[in-house]
């Protein structure tokens, strides 16, 4: 019987004037990608609270992705700015509490590079599929769930 | 305390104060806070040893007084609080008045009297025994009996593994019971709603198990990092003794490690999470 | 009516015995933060001179989280799941006075228009063994509400130190003579020994909850809430550690194709409790959500079952940030009180 491979869920948090606009072009180049993320569309990087992450590996991520635009190319003309100052601080104290923070990943991506969003999807899936499954939520929330119901 | 009650009862009288938020002590010589509105009430203002209450948490859950500006009674560290408001905006420099106390410390568990265990670990290494920024200096600066300050607490947790912090945290977080008095006695906690208030959707579970106790502690600590003070009100609140300062604190050294920036010491400085530099490190950015 | 004697030893050896017996047995715990539910007889604490625990033994009956049902979604349709409900038998060990008389008088609540089936077979299943109180600080005042060290009130049975390792024990209900009866291995008769209630002190009442309860009635308006409640930081820590505080937030959870319905503790001391969906608020400040605390334990609950909502265990007021004292504020409600007779007369 054939093992089923594991196979990692990607949460992609991505701003809309820029990295959204990117991945769009990535996809009418008809560039090839792996498929194991799932983006979420925020207007700026800047919206993004740390909760939301928090909230994505709750419901069963196993690695989380926030993208927006270069430093001075912002829509907003400062939300990335102030978002970059608090990932400084979230990394951190993800890592204080034993979430494995090199599952949370950040990149910049313009609306022009098709082809770095293909990279850096690629490159966050390899990374957590070497990584495994983040097992830590999937045990906390057995606290809430009745054992015989079945989630799909 | 003659010197604070002469003080207090003359803001009062002028009407310069229209209220004072300062410590009194009961009939079983338990020091608690107290709102002084008269000169009769301003009689039982006292400040002790066991005064380890922030009383700046009032500052923005009383209404305003309709005539005169609020008195505040204020030890140091208190008073970093009422500076890190006056830099968020919340409070103008005009409208209150500080009374500011010279320290000897103040005790752990304010059920038994002072003595070198029941002392808070701040008080040993505090430099703000004479406290700055106050319109008023009251009291004796006497020496006391400082609690040893223990191996680096901080240090030794982080030289545990990943997977080691994850279960301590796990193991402290089955204990909480969402009572939010963290919130409510930090003094900086003071969103008029606060995240886990927010229904649609909801962010955070209001349920206490532990996945939702998980995201309730951390989102705190991440919503008041560059912004605590170190008051450590929030563990002393804590019905259920969650060691909330090591969190509290961590995020107060990456403050000082990246920034090297601390909360409350100016008015005028800007905050550190409210503002940006074009410069900010981003070698974790792909 | 018989009575009996068990040594401290054979009460370490029956806790053995449940546990082996899958049993789940609660005592208070050694840090004295909650009753816990140790897994070794050697963590079984019995100690008249015990300080209450942090938090109240009533979570035990009414969990801080509680699944009422789960659903899941079925093409157009929706499947509930009940909760499968607590069947353990369980057995509390040294449970104290203050603690063990909360349990009748939340079970009027929760029997009232409609029972609470969750509540109700968690106390069907469970065993208390009261212990009585050598315990007494500036912060409780148990006398004063119609308790005291020697309350049988909730116990099923009921132990009183004769010495340090040797106690008295007392059947009050059938649940806990049929528990003596199953195990009696374990148990003495008490032949010529008589009940020790004279080693045990009777502290004085500090007020009376009819005078209360009268200014109560004729002072809902007056200006003494505000400044009873002003320096409450709104934390409801009192609520949550509080043996008889009972107030539920009832929330779905939900993951789109499936979820649970859960009942939650929550506290008429936080703005948020009685916000309205139109932004209006009854109790907009501390000092009204204040009296409604007082007023619904000391006349709400005696109106409407004859009951205070408050066994005097001091909790409150030993872990208050700001040391609110509901006891002093009680004793200044019957000072004044009395005033309104002299005045009167």
């Amino acid at each position: 019987m054939e093992e089923e491979k594991f196979e990692p869920k990607i949460t992609a948090f991505v701003c809309n004037w820029c990295t959204y606009t990117g991945a769009d072009l990535a996809g009418t180049s008809r560039l090839k990608q792996q498929t194991n993320a799932r983006l979420i569309r925020v207007p700026c990087t800047g919206r993004i609270d740390p909760v939301f992450i928090i909230k994505a590996f709750e419901k069963g991520a196993d690695g989380v992705l926030v993208s927006g635009c270069h430093p001075g190319d912002c829509h907003y003309n400062t939300g990335n700015f102030h978002a970059r100052r608090r990932w400084i601080f979230f990394k951190q104290l993800l890592d204080f509490v034993g979430i494995d923070s090199t599952r949370l990943y950040f990149s910049w991506v313009s609306a022009s590079e098709g082809k770095k969003w293909v990279d850096v999807v690629n490159n966050v899936i390899n990374s957590v599929r070497a990584k495994g499954p983040f097992l830590g939520y999937k045990n906390l929330n057995k606290e809430t769930e009745l054992p015989l119901v079945n989630k799909n | 305390m003659k010197q604070l009650i002469e003080i207090s009862k003359e803001l009062l009288e002028s009407r310069k104060a229209g209220y004072i938020i300062g410590y009194t002590e009961d009939k079983f010589h338990r020091t608690k806070p107290f709102i002084a509105h008269t000169t009769n009430d301003a009689e039982k203002l006292t400040f002790n040893q066991k005064a380890v209450h922030n009383l700046a948490v009032y500052l923005t859950r009383l209404p305003k007084p309709k005539e005169g500006k609020i008195g505040i009674v204020a030890k140091g560290c208190d008073i970093k609080a009422i500076i890190g408001l006056i830099q968020e905006n919340q409070i103008k420099r005009d409208d209150i008045i500080i009374i500011g106390m010279n320290c000897n410390g103040v005790v752990k568990d304010i059920n038994i009297d002072y003595n070198k265990e029941n002392s808070q670990m701040k008080c040993s290494i505090c430099e703000l025994r004479t406290p700055k920024h106050a319109n008023y200096i009251v009291g004796a600066l006497e020496d006391f009996a400082k609690s040893e300050l223990t191996k680096n607490i901080l240090a030794e947790f982080e030289a545990l593994s990943a997977e080691e912090r994850w279960k301590f945290w796990e193991k402290e977080f089955e204990k909480c019971i969402k009572c939010y008095a963290c919130r409510q006695a930090c003094p900086l906690c003071y969103c008029e709603q606060c995240i886990v208030e927010k229904s649609m959707p909801q962010w955070i579970d209001s349920s206490p198990t532990t996945k939702g106790n998980f995201a309730w502690n951390i989102i705190r600590a991440f919503h008041l990092s560059g912004r605590c003070i170190g008051c450590n009100e929030c563990e002393r609140a804590c019905p259920v003794n969650i060691p909330l300062s090591l969190l509290n604190r961590k995020m107060g050294m990456v403050a000082m490690k990246e920034f090297n920036y601390r909360h409350g010491i100016e008015p005028d400085q800007p905050t550190l999470i409210g503002n940006y530099n074009t410069s900010d490190k981003e070698d974790f950015i792909m | 009516m018989k009575n009996f004697v068990i040594t401290r030893e054979q009460l370490a050896n029956l806790a053995s015995k449940l546990l082996g017996e899958n049993w789940t047995v609660i005592s208070p715990s050694q840090n004295g933060s909650k009753y816990l539910k140790i897994k070794d007889a050697k963590d079984l604490i019995i100690d008249s001179a015990l300080k209450p625990t942090d938090i109240s033994m009533k979570e035990h009956f009414f969990p801080k989280s509680e699944t009422l049902f789960f659903f899941k979604r079925k093409k157009d349709d929706y499947e509930l799941i009940d909760a499968p409900g607590s069947e353990a038998k369980t057995v509390i060990f040294g449970a104290k006075p203050c603690d063990a008389s909360a349990i009748p008088v939340l079970s009027k609540v929760f029997n009232w228009d409609y029972k609470d089936e969750f509540f109700n077979k968690r106390v069907e299943n469970t065993v208390i063994i009261g212990l009585a109180c050598k315990f007494e600080d500036e912060n409780c005042f148990c006398t004063s509400v119609g308790l005291s060290p020697l309350a049988e009130n909730g116990s099923d049975i009921f132990l009183i130190p004769l010495s340090d390792d040797k106690y008295f024990m007392k059947p009050i209900t059938d649940k806990g003579r049929d528990f003596i009866a199953a195990n009696e291995t374990f148990i003495s008769e008490a032949d010529n020994i008589s009940e020790p209630i004279n080693d045990f002190s009777t502290p004085q009442k500090r007020f009376s909850t009819e005078n209360v309860k009268e200014w109560l009635d004729k002072n809902f308006e007056s200006k003494f809430w505000f400044n009873a409640g002003e320096t409450c930081i709104g934390c409801a820590q009192c609520a949550y550690v509080c043996p008889t505080c009972h107030c539920f937030d009832i929330v779905d959870e939900d993951c789109y194709s499936c979820g649970r319905r859960v009942k939650n503790w929550d506290s008429c001391q936080f703005e948020l409790f009685t916000k309205h969906a139109s932004g209006h608020n009854p109790r907009e400040i501390q000092g009204k959500r204040y009296r409604q605390r007082v007023s619904h334990k000391f006349k709400y609950y005696k109106d409407r079952f004859d009951e205070l909502l408050c066994t005097g265990c001091g909790r409150c007021t030993r872990g208050c940030p700001v040391s609110i004292d509901i006891g002093l504020i009680l004793e200044d409600i019957n000072s004044h009180f009395l005033e309104t007779i002299n005045v009167n007369n």
